[in-house]
């Protein structure tokens, strides 16, 4: 079937649509937020930052040595992956008593220094705020106390900002707006395609034009749906007010 | 009829839209029909005609009653025959008991003037279906039937019949034999392209002179023309 659908042909099949495209949006949305709310569990996240720095005894004057800070920034490198080894982890997790394995500990914790800068990020997160706090916590203070050992006696690690537990800590994920708007989304685009479908399968002879095209029949004539008022308001003909038969509607002969 | 109605299929099925409201667009859509349907045949009078849909409900029965009401109200002789014997609906349009009918005529001795009712629209009678037989596309083939549609025609100018749809039965490829021309109704939203495809398919195979297509039920959309009219 060779055919060119114009714009006003894709507006009336969203606008003969329009309620089953938006009960599907809002639906989905609804069922997103349902599920948001219910079944996945919110996790939090909480920071501590280090800073790494050469320590006073070895830098006699205040004034910094560009050398100094590059080699900082390039041992934060080796800060990230010694974090994250089995070495310090196991540690925390037994400060803890978390039971995790070095590995699970490992997933719920995020290393990153700003930008070239000598401040490294510690990024925990758990579905439980408090302990997100204090895995980020121990963790940096595990690294200050093993530093010294593995890097042979150098100590330029300074905590600068401990996590702590605000009032009302807020759950980074699930993000509940973003996950209702993505839902929203997806719901409309199913919506309007599913629209699209069934006009494309829906194969009824709908107006005049078909039939010819169809039949090579001529259209002899054409009647609308009647309506309401298109009924008499009485009927003078047959003075009977009662409809005594009632004609039944089957399907099939 | 004063009771509040619904718009649904059985109120549409027993309403007379040409006779009881015969302002009214559909009414003048009816008219339409008829005038098309006096110009399909150019060489001789059209006298007999049926009417039949691919499938079922798709607003035969409706259109049947209105395209005879209609050719009445221009003062010809109107016989309406019900001539679905498998679901007879014409009694109920009409509010007539259905006793004797065609089957009678068809199976028995009976002559078309003992059979006709007459009806509250002038110069249209209509005959029932009668009493169900087991054969009707039997009965519809016999020589009776040619017998039934000469008699009628001594005094009727033009006889309307209601079939059974195409797809489902051969009643209305048979009687198509003896009828001057078909009328195929197409119901907007219902009638599959396939169907209506294969219904003038079997109505080509019986050699069915099929004058045209009534499309049924058509959505009134703002973009339409069909409900300007004048006076009400």
């Amino acid at each position: 079937m060779e055919e060119t659908i114009s714009l006003k042909e894709i507006f009336e099949v969203l606008k003969k649509r329009i309620w089953m495209i938006i009960s599907l949006a809002v639906g989905a949305a609804a069922l997103s937020a349902l599920i948001t709310f219910f079944v996945l569990t919110p996790s939090y996240e909480a920071s501590s930052q280090f800073i790494v720095n050469q320590s006073q005894d070895q830098s006699q004057n205040a004034a910094y040595d560009i050398n100094d800070i590059r080699t900082n920034v390039e041992l934060i490198n080796t800060y990230n992956v010694i974090i994250k080894s089995p070495r310090i982890l196991t540690e925390v997790s037994d400060e803890l008593g978390l039971n995790m394995t070095a590995g699970q500990l490992a997933d719920k914790i995020q290393v990153g220094n700003e930008q070239e800068s000598q401040v490294v990020n510690v990024t925990a997160t758990d579905t439980n705020p408090q302990r997100a706090v204090d895995i980020a916590n121990t963790v940096v203070n595990v690294f200050k106390g093993e530093v010294p050992q593995l890097m042979n006696g150098v100590d330029n690690i300074n905590i600068l900002t401990e996590a702590e537990l605000g009032p009302n800590p807020a759950p980074v994920s699930p993000n509940t707006a973003l996950n209702i708007a993505i839902a929203l989304v997806v719901g409309t685009m199913i919506g309007v395609g599913l629209a699209f479908l069934l006009e494309y399968l829906d194969n009824t002879i709908k107006q005049e034009e078909d039939i010819e095209e169809i039949l090579g029949l001529p259209v002899l004539g054409v009647v609308s749906t009647i309506s309401e008022k298109d009924l008499p308001k009485k009927n003078p003909a047959r003075g009977r007010a009662k409809v005594s038969e009632i004609r039944g509607e089957s399907v099939g002969t | 009829m004063v009771r509040k109605k619904k718009n649904t299929m059985n109120t549409k099925a027993r309403n007379l839209i040409a006779e009881d409201n015969p302002k009214s667009p559909i009414a003048e859509q009816y008219r339409t029909i008829r005038t098309n349907l006096q110009f399909t045949s150019v060489d001789h009078e059209l006298e007999t005609m049926l009417v039949t849909s691919a499938g079922p409900s798709e607003g035969k029965s409706m259109t049947t009653a209105n395209t005879a009401a209609v050719f009445a109200q221009q003062q010809k002789r109107t016989l309406l025959v019900d001539a679905d014997m498998r679901k007879p609906t014409v009694q109920y349009t009409f509010r007539i008991q259905n006793m004797l009918g065609l089957s009678n005529y068809l199976a028995g001795t009976q002559r078309v003037k003992d059979l006709v009712n007459t009806t509250h629209v002038d110069y249209l009678d209509v005959i029932t279906s009668g009493p169900v037989p087991p054969n009707p596309s039997e009965l519809l083939g016999s020589h009776k039937m040619e017998q039934f549609i000469n008699e009628a025609k001594q005094h009727y100018d033009m006889i309307i019949f209601d079939t059974p749809p195409v797809l489902a039965v051969t009643d209305s490829q048979v009687l198509s034999n003896y009828v001057d021309g078909v009328l195929l109704v197409v119901r907007s939203k219902q009638t599959e392209k396939e169907a209506a495809a294969k219904a003038k398919e079997k109505l080509d195979q019986a050699k069915a002179n099929v004058l045209g297509v009534v499309l049924n039920d058509q959505e009134i959309t703002s973009s339409s023309n069909y409900y300007y009219y004048y006076g009400q």
